[in-house]
């Protein structure tokens, strides 16, 4: 239990460490106690030999040492019950000792009390938050999934993670691309490029610009009809709410030196199309720019953390819950300036969640927290095994499980519905597959369910199939998947020589429940799948694409079990009840998620009391959504920044 | 351990990479050559590296008698018709596979060509261990053409992250490492990859060639102008990520700055070249049209022409290609006699029935890579061919796809780099022989001068 084990050591910290250390001067890590470390553990635990895995050496200042503060608490551990350093190394004075044992313990501890908000790389769009942005600044709906080379995850196994989002020539080269095609379809489509340039330029055009609103980020128009004079007033709009900033001076210039470039050497074109083609290029390059392709966040000369600025904060906001830019309105609140107000922060959060456009974020969230997120677009099983398992059910199951996150999370606003509900939706298709009657339609709606058997994400096809091999069931990846994704308590990988049963076993006549019993004998396996096997097993009446069945041929299916915690249980209704239970566990788990994929870091050591909180705020409002994503946008982690404790690159 | 040893691989692990460095030096050249009579003498040599996922039958694979009286193994042979060409290397093992933590695919893949022990994470501060073997090769030799290096594979990155085994799954995506912290892109659709690299050499209907656009320079400039003075504002790891952008910008600026450079590309361009890609332009063309069963075969024959015209037109002399991601579980069933898909088979439980599915999984990828061998035979350079004149490298990280062991690991290098390599040979080892040997041996047939790569005690004899 990861979760138990923390808190204890953090109990363990606060209530006898830290007294203590509250009379202890405050050492510096570089110059007091990493001299002592040098003397007595890098020679093993260096970079280059990395004794026990552990290596010491890396750690350079207090910052890289705080990320990883689980180590070092084994480090002071091991250190302070004589472990370390080993008996064949010269022992540290008694000095030293307190050195490292207090020193350490007192910057972890004060790292606990800081409010620290932790490191956060920043990130490039995904190519999913790359599309929708698209969307709502040009109006052109591009699949950059399909164009770009894939990323791959981090983290919670979210495609949002800053350190796995790469830049590379090939990458590079396709943004040009994509920002090329984009620009071409707008400028092709009269009703996109109006809204991007709304005036025919060398024609009565001051006239109709009166009537456009320039937005938030407008100056005041001055008709004028130099070419450069006109263009600016569309440049800089597209460009600051591009950069979801202000834009700075020296960047104004250099839009506009390349607009006058191209607009100078296309003098053979008429009006109004030299003036379109010369804004296209410099759109392009506002559409290439790491203001846009990463959500920047300035470093601040400030010492310690210190608050977001209010358009990284509303940046910030609406990547999460839109995976977009803001809207106007959001704009125009970090223009006024008071998005860090709690009050004016939360309303926006509600206003948000009641967009049509929060959609984007549950199918973002959920999908890809369930592992479902690949099923629109390959099939988990066999297609001559099961050709019943077509592309459009494939792709209907997909959509249940996203319109169920959607009215789960944002209408009935409960994350417990995820475990066990009701209801959950459906089309004809759909209904037929599993058995419901009374849906017509290829229309997605909320059915009520008599038997809670297809209820909360167990009962579901996508779910069940995503669980399965291409041929068969496997109880152990979907008792995996369980402790995994619900319960957030993975069991340990399987030793190096897993995968081999028994030679003299006859396994071809054994049924899953017998070979898996075979497995589990096996010293090495048992302790692992005694808590995996019984879930999955459980879940048996479900077959590799999610049909109900009650016997295997012949032989009836026996779906119960017992937890390793010692619950018993029938079927998969009786399992959801006990999953249910787990509620302090589910709730851990689920603020570990959703913090991982709103901060777009993984949980690191200084989160714990942001995470506590989290949890307790799921625990108190019953799994409310919206009260948590509130508790969520509040923490620290989410408004705060730290400057990063390395040396920058024209510094060392 | 020998203590010389330790030292080299601490100070290589602080961020050398390799202990090389030395740029190709005129002392290098044979006495009495001038410097570009040597270089313009002969072919350059070009190297590919593929990687197969999932191992092979353990029994199948290591050909009967050593030595080049050797005979062809069940699932090596597809090689027949290049037999000579190809050097059949057993007991290498890449040591570093096996540390405290490390998994049975992610920690043998991401470090399939950097041989080092890969940093343990879901995401964060993720480390291949070193620099992957084909881009120090491509930071020796890749100024020299279009593109210093080109990756292909046939399948997305796997995306998630593997909890159960602590390693996100990005790792068994990507051999290729620019740096150690980054990655490169695979290529993995026949279209785009051919588009990149000769849509400007085959004309439209009507004649047209189509030409870069003259306004890219101006627009990479100013982006990159504003992403240098923006990078100075930001904190270390925003600097280094940003860095990322720089550096593919640069390269770009690089490539279409180059008037001299392509100038010299579009000379080489043989009338047969030229028919190469008209051809299979066409290819491609009427593969996209058709619809796609789960058979790739078509598919990665298109990608090993792409390739090797890629090395053929000197676009790039190093390449590397993945035929799936690790754990890939592809199905192939459209293989006669196997009904199930990749990494479930190659753990075959030692069950027959498994076995010889997987078998057959692993005899088709041989044909694949007969098939780009044979295709760099077919071409002739000189009095030599581009197989001659090629080292292409297969293997994978584990050999039994049961047993994850990364222990006599299955490999096999072809083509006679540039006439140094004397192919045609069974070869053992002495057991547990680093990998990075045969890394190092290629290096020196390059003429890239290196002491050592990652934990390479010595060059592999036998081989030149």
């Amino acid at each position: 239990m990861r979760y138990f084990s923390k808190l204890l050591t953090l109990w363990f910290i606060l209530l006898f460490v830290l007294p203590a250390m509250a009379q202890e001067k405050t050492l510096d890590f570089s110059t007091q106690i990493r001299p002592v470390l040098d003397k007595h553990c890098f020679s093993c635990h260096n970079v280059g030999d990395v004794a026990g895995g552990i290596n010491l050496e890396k750690y350079e200042s207090e910052g890289s040492l705080v990320e990883d503060g689980e180590v070092w608490l084994k480090v002071v551990k091991q250190v302070q019950s004589g472990q370390m350093p080993p008996d064949s190394e010269p022992s540290p004075t008694a000095e030293e000792h307190d050195i490292i044992v207090k020193g350490i313990n007192s910057i972890l501890v004060k790292s606990l009390s800081d409010n620290n908000p932790g490191r956060v790389v920043i990130r490039r769009l995904s190519h999913t938050e790359y599309s929708y942005t698209m969307l709502d600044l040009v109006g052109v709906d591009f699949n950059a999934n399909n164009f770009f080379p894939a990323d791959g995850s981090g983290g919670g196994g979210f495609d949002n993670f800053s350190q796995t989002l790469f830049v590379t020539p090939l990458k590079l080269e396709r943004y040009y691309e994509a920002a090329e095609q984009i620009l071409q379809q707008a400028y092709q489509n009269p009703g996109l490029w109006k809204n991007l340039v709304p005036f025919r330029y060398e024609q009565q055009w001051w006239e109709q610009a009166g009537n456009w609103t320039l937005g938030i980020f407008s100056e005041d128009f001055t008709p004028f009809n130099d070419p450069a004079l006109a263009a600016q007033n569309i440049i800089y709009p597209f460009a600051s709410k591009a950069f979801r900033r202000f834009l700075k001076n020296g960047e104004k210039q250099s839009l506009l030196r390349l607009f006058k470039k191209v607009y100078t050497s296309l003098n053979d074109k008429p009006n109004p199309e030299r003036f379109n083609l010369s804004l296209l290029e410099t759109f392009k390059a506002v559409l290439i720019s790491t203001n846009f392709l990463y959500r920047l966040e300035e470093e601040s000369a400030y010492e310690g953390s210190y608050q977001l600025s209010d358009f990284e904060l509303a940046t910030r906001l609406s990547y999460f819950l839109w995976s977009s830019m803001p809207d106007e309105e959001l704009f125009a609140t970090a223009y006024r300036g008071d998005l860090q107000d709690p009050r004016v922060l939360n309303r926006q959060v509600i206003r948000m969640l009641n967009d049509p456009k929060a959609r984007r974020f549950v199918k973002s969230f959920a999908t890809q927290w369930m592992g479902i997120a690949k099923l629109n677009e390959e099939s988990p099983v066999d297609p001559e095994r099961f050709p019943e398992f077509t592309t459009s059910l494939r792709q209907a199951m997909f959509q249940q499980s996203v319109e169920f996150f959607n009215y789960a999370l944002l209408e009935r606003k409960n994350f417990l519905d995820l475990l066990d509900s009701d209801y959950t939706f459906l089309n004809e298709e759909l209904a037929n597959y599993y058995g419901i009657d009374g849906v017509t339609g290829s229309n997605f709606r909320k059915v009520e369910l008599a038997d809670r058997t297809r209820g909360g994400v167990l009962g579901m096809g996508s779910v069940l199939a995503a669980t399965s091999l291409p041929l068969r069931t496997s109880p152990v990846l979907r008792g995996k998947w369980v402790l995994e994704e619900i319960l957030g308590t993975p069991p340990p990988p399987p030793p190096p020589d897993a995968g081999v049963l028994p030679a003299e076993a006859d396994t071809e006549n054994l049924s899953l429940r017998d070979l898996l019993v075979v497995h589990r004998s096996k010293p090495g396996c048992m302790s692992c799948h005694s808590k995996m096997d019984p879930i999955g097993l459980g879940l048996e009446n479900f077959d590799a694409i999610g049909r109900w069945r009650k016997s295997y041929g012949q032989d009836t299916i026996d779906a119960s079990g017992v937890m390793s915690s010692g619950e018993t249980f029938d079927g998969p209704n009786e399992l959801k009840r006990i999953l249910l239970e787990k509620k302090e566990t589910f709730a851990r788990n689920l603020s570990e998620k959703m913090f991982t994929y709103a901060i777009g870091r993984s949980v690191q050591f200084v989160d714990e009391p942001t995470l506590q909180k989290l949890q307790k705020n799921l625990l108190d409002n019953n799994f409310n959504t919206e009260k948590f994503i509130i508790e969520l946008v509040n923490s620290y982690a989410f408004r705060y920044k730290v400057n990063d404790y390395s040396k920058k690159l024209n510094e060392s | 351990m020998k203590k010389s040893w330790h030292i080299s691989r601490r100070r290589m692990l602080k961020g050398l990479g390799a202990t090389i460095a030395l740029p190709f030096l005129e002392a290098m050249v044979p006495p009495g050559m001038g410097m570009s009579a040597y270089a313009s003498q002969k072919s350059p040599i070009r190297t590919a590296f593929m990687f197969m996922p999932n191992g092979v039958h353990p029994d199948r694979w290591t050909p009967g008698q050593w030595g080049s009286e050797f005979e062809l193994s069940p699932i090596l042979q597809p090689l027949k018709n290049v037999k000579q060409d190809v050097l059949i290397l057993n007991e290498l093992m890449n040591h570093f596979s096996i540390f405290e933590g490390a998994d049975g695919h992610y920690a043998k893949t991401a470090n399939f060509l950097t041989c080092l022990p890969i940093h343990k994470t879901t995401g964060e501060n993720l480390n291949s261990g070193g620099i992957s073997i084909d881009q120090l090769i491509a930071q020796h030799v890749g100024n020299q053409t279009l593109f210093p290096s080109l990756e292909y594979g046939l399948d997305r990155i796997t995306s998630g992250i593997d909890v159960n085994v602590g390693f996100t799954r990005l790792y068994g995506s990507s051999i290729s490492w620019k740096s150690p912290n980054q990655p490169n892109t695979k290529e993995i659709d026949p279209q785009l990859a051919f588009n990149r690299l000769f849509r400007n050499y085959v004309p439209k209907p009507g004649g047209i060639i189509n030409q870069e656009n003259p306004w890219k320079e101006s627009v990479l400039d100013l982006v990159r102008e504003d992403a240098s003075s923006l990078q100075k504002q930001l904190g270390r790891s925003d600097q280094d990520k940003l860095e990322e952008y720089l550096e593919s910008i640069r390269s770009i600026e690089k490539r279409i700055g180059n008037e001299e450079q392509r100038k010299d590309f579009e000379r080489h361009l043989t009338p047969d070249i030229r028919k190469e890609i008209m051809r299979l332009n066409q290819r491609i063309d009427e593969y996209s049209e058709m619809n796609l069963g789960v058979d790739i075969t078509e598919k990665v024959h298109q990608m090993m022409d792409i390739m090797a015209l890629a090395l053929w037109s000197d676009a790039t002399r190093v390449t590397t290609f993945m035929f799936g991601n690790s754990v890939s579980n592809r199905n192939f069933s459209f293989l006669p006699g196997v009904d199930g898909s990749h990494h479930q088979l190659s753990h075959h439980q030692s069950n027959e029935r498994n076995l010889d599915q997987y078998a057959r999984i692993n005899t088709w990828h041989i044909e694949q890579y007969a098939y780009f061998l044979e295709k760099l035979k077919s071409i002739k350079e000189g009095d030599k061919t581009l197989l001659d004149n090629s080292m292409v490298m297969l293997g994978s990280g584990l050999r039994d796809g049961d047993r994850h062991s990364p222990r006599n690991l299955p490999i096999v290098l072809a083509g006679k780099g540039g006439g140094a390599l004397k192919t045609g040979k069974n070869l053992k080892f002495a057991e547990e022989t680093p990998l990075a040997n045969l890394y190092l041996t290629m290096l020196k047939v390059m003429d890239i001068p290196a002491e050592c790569f990652a934990d390479s005690t010595q060059e592999l004899c036998d081989l030149v």
